[in-house]
């Protein structure tokens, strides 16, 4: 008796979903419109930094160096020769993000000196791009003291050696953090569909009368939706292999139970904040808000979390997409398995368990 | 005029018996900017660092004293097995593992020359580019400070000429990146705000029926069109100031240029975000859809905003998608003004720009509104 009704709920919530072609058609599209674009889009490389060169020199030393530079194409010579009055007004019309000048008498000065400076103004409202600039022309100017000089002496080499995506593809990082954020949405979305959709017709009441236990009704209204999220997860998956050539090293059978995993914790938060919102709809949509923003700021997606204070370290912890980023960065890109990867796996099944278990309790409550 | 004045006061009266409201003004915002602007950095700091010593001589121990007294690093332990490195290298317990060979101080004394390996993850490339460029900057101290004990190299050393380069950062000099993040955040929530709270208002009253009532009245539909947006744009506007005194008591950070310019700058962004926000309010039914809607808008413009990834770094076509995006023009102007100072005339293409935004979807808007009701 028990188990025919609760195979009618699930079988209810799936008729539902198809009878809603828009929604469906949201659901499905959406999810791979996000992950076209923004792994394109996401990249930490940088290209045609804009730049201004200054030769105070004009000699052959100094036209030797500004051939290094303008030899790659990372740097774009925007103009030459300005004004040195004009400095503060090229950076504020964003003309160039960095001014190089190469001082008068340089020749001079490299034939004479040990060292000689090569003044380089970087425009630093983007630290991070200033300290690229800034590496890069470092490494130019190592190039040129190696082509002006026979033999450059160092007491010890320095050999860096990258574990794991060698060409530092910067894909590789972002496209599994954005999977992890594409289907939170998702969770989130779908849950709320659900929910609403039943207040809003009112056949929550019909489903209480019935004798089924609130645990049951709750899973009967969960599974479909994992289920639908776990395809939509395994859509966006394939996707990202082909078009960003995101290997997957390690297990499937890992990946696939990490998805489900990571999609239950998500609809359960959704379904746990929508029995607690029950009357105000704006106090609904804003926490479930409040769940997007720790997922992509606080999660591990862009940002690394061992630079945050240590008390955002601790919230980073509750937010499942650092334990899902976890196992799904080491599964696709390292190989490692549930034999690591078991304290996460554990992490995520606990929230999902404690979180339907709260719901549920909830639930009742409103019975009696 | 004076009808325009009724429904202003109208609004207002909504927006203070609604405690969400007060709630989403005053308290969001500051704890947003407390929690985003601490945790969110591109600084690497706190890199864990782990040592494989085949040496372990004086020698090698300087080095090894050299990467972990330091600012940056941390050490974290020492092994002599470089499997051991690598895993926890994996495990995320260390982000550089240092490898000194056997015999390094005998070879480095002779000159020649011994291979250390700094052993990365690349996983996360750019974390990695950063501690392999501050790991780089240790080494050519250690250069320095050792040549003068590597005899055969020392003759060499002393008839060298190179160059160096000499950065000065402007704008931001202890490449601090809470400098720009800050005001990126305060333009983030300033979008949240008024693409939501719009979006939410007029849905709500037609989903009250008053929206039915207000069509009776004599208001012109451009007279609703402005009632409403004026109360919305008041309360971003002190969104702004809160956001601003915010960013100034826990960051330090204070606007350089002048504030009348951003003033200026946030009114024209917040007419195009209430544009679009009413604009989605003409295609939702529900309350729930409409912020859907806002939301994913809010979504798709974060992310092509130039917040966290520049915009100069994505592919052609997307950098063309990004001209769509008002919030891509006020990111622009809230980072020149607050760190570079820029005045309103190296400002005002992004100014139009937005300004085309609101009035562009504010028509759309109107002509939507006719359809439906009328």
């Amino acid at each position: 008796m028990r188990g025919r009704i609760f195979r009618a709920i699930v079988l209810k919530e799936f008729y539902h979903i198809w009878r809603d072609p828009q929604t469906l058609m949201i659901i499905l599209l959406l999810p791979l419109l996000m992950l076209i674009l923004y792994g394109y889009a996401i990249t930490l490389e940088m290209r045609n930094i804009e730049t201004i060169v200054v030769d105070r020199d004009h000699s052959p030393a100094s036209r030797a160096f500004l051939e290094q530079i303008e030899a790659v194409d990372f740097f774009r010579i925007v103009a030459r020769d300005i004004d040195d009055n004009d400095l503060e007004t090229v950076f504020q019309q964003r003309l160039a993000s960095c001014v190089i000048i190469i001082p008068a008498r340089f020749e001079r000065r490299l034939r004479e000196n040990f060292s000689t400076p090569v003044q380089v103004i970087i425009d630093a409202t983007d630290p991070n791009a200033a300290n690229y600039i800034n590496n890069y022309l470092s490494q130019i100017s190592t190039r040129y003291n190696f082509s002006y000089n026979p033999l450059i002496p160092v007491t010890f080499n320095i050999t860096p050696r990258l574990l794991y995506n060698p060409d530092m593809k910067s894909s590789f990082f972002f496209v599994p953090g954005l999977v992890a954020v594409i289907l939170l949405l998702i969770s989130t979305l779908l849950t709320s569909i659900a929910i609403v959709r039943e207040k809003e017709m009112g056949t929550m009441e019909q489903i209480l009368v019935s004798p089924v236990h609130p645990f049951q009704i709750i899973l009967g209204k969960v599974i479909p939706y994992v289920l639908i999220g776990y395809g939509i997860s395994v859509m966006i998956l394939v996707v990202a292999h082909y078009l960003f050539n995101v290997p997957v090293v390690g297990s499937l059978w890992m990946l696939n139970l990490s998805l489900v995993l990571y999609i239950l914790s998500g609809l359960s938060i959704g379904l746990f904040i929508s029995t607690i919102t029950n009357k105000q709809q704006i106090a609904m949509m804003a926490t479930l808000m409040a769940t997007i923003l720790p997922t992509v700021m606080m999660s591990g997606f862009i940002f690394p979390i061992s630079s945050m204070p240590l008390p955002l370290q601790w919230v980073s912890d509750i937010v499942p997409a650092t334990h899902f980023l976890i196992i799904i960065r080491g599964v696709m890109l390292k190989g490692t398995g549930l034999h690591e990867l078991w304290p996460q796996t554990a992490i995520l099944l606990g929230m999902s368990v404690f979180l339907l278990g709260l719901s549920t309790r909830k639930f009742k409550s409103t019975l009696e | 005029m004076k009808r325009i004045y009724y429904l202003v006061r109208k609004e207002f009266r909504q927006i203070l018996r609604e405690p969400a409201y007060i709630g989403i003004l005053f308290i969001m915002p500051v704890v947003q900017i407390i929690l985003l602007g601490y945790a969110i950095t591109t600084d690497v700091k706190n890199i864990k660092v782990g040592i494989v010593d085949l040496d372990q001589s004086p020698m090698s121990e300087r080095l090894v004293e050299a990467y972990t007294r330091n600012n940056s690093f941390i050490y974290y332990g020492s092994t002599d097995d470089e499997r051991v490195l690598i895993r926890w290298l994996d495990d995320g317990r260390i982000s550089l593992g240092m490898v000194i060979p056997l015999h390094f101080q005998r070879d480095l004394i002779n000159g020649r020359q011994p291979d250390v390996q700094m052993v990365l993850d690349g996983v996360d490339g750019n974390s990695a580019g950063v501690v392999a460029a501050y790991a780089a900057q240790v080494t050519v101290a250690l250069q320095k400070e050792w040549l003068p004990k590597v005899p055969p190299l020392q003759k060499k050393a002393a008839a060298l000429h190179i160059t160096t380069i000499e950065p000065r950062m402007w704008y931001n000099p202890d490449l601090k990146s809470v400098n720009n993040i800050v005001p990126g955040i305060i333009a983030t929530l300033l979008t949240m705000v008024t693409l939501l709270v719009t979006a939410m208002s007029i849905v709500r009253e037609k989903e009250l029926g008053t929206l039915e009532q207000l069509m009776v009245t004599p208001l012109r539909k451009g007279e609703l069109m402005i009632g409403k947006i004026i109360p919305f744009e008041i309360a971003g506007f002190l969104l702004v100031n809160v956001s601003i005194l915010a960013a100034g008591w826990i960051f330090g950070i204070w606007i350089v240029g002048s504030v009348w310019t951003l003033y200026l700058m946030s009114l024209i962004f917040s007419l195009s975000t209430l544009g679009v926000g009413i604009l989605t309010s003409t295609m939702a039914r529900t309350q729930q859809q409409a912020m859907f809607i806002a939301w994913f808008f809010m979504v798709f413009s974060l992310l092509l905003s130039g917040f966290f990834i520049p915009i100069k770094n994505m592919p052609d076509i997307i950098q063309g998608l990004t001209y769509l995006n008002p919030m891509r023009y006020f990111m622009v102007v809230i980072r020149e003004i607050y760190l570079k100072g820029t005045p309103l005339e190296f400002l005002w293409k992004e100014g139009v720009a937005m300004l085309t935004f609101g009035v562009a979807s504010f028509v759309l808007a109107t002509v939507r509104f006719s359809k439906r009701i009328g």
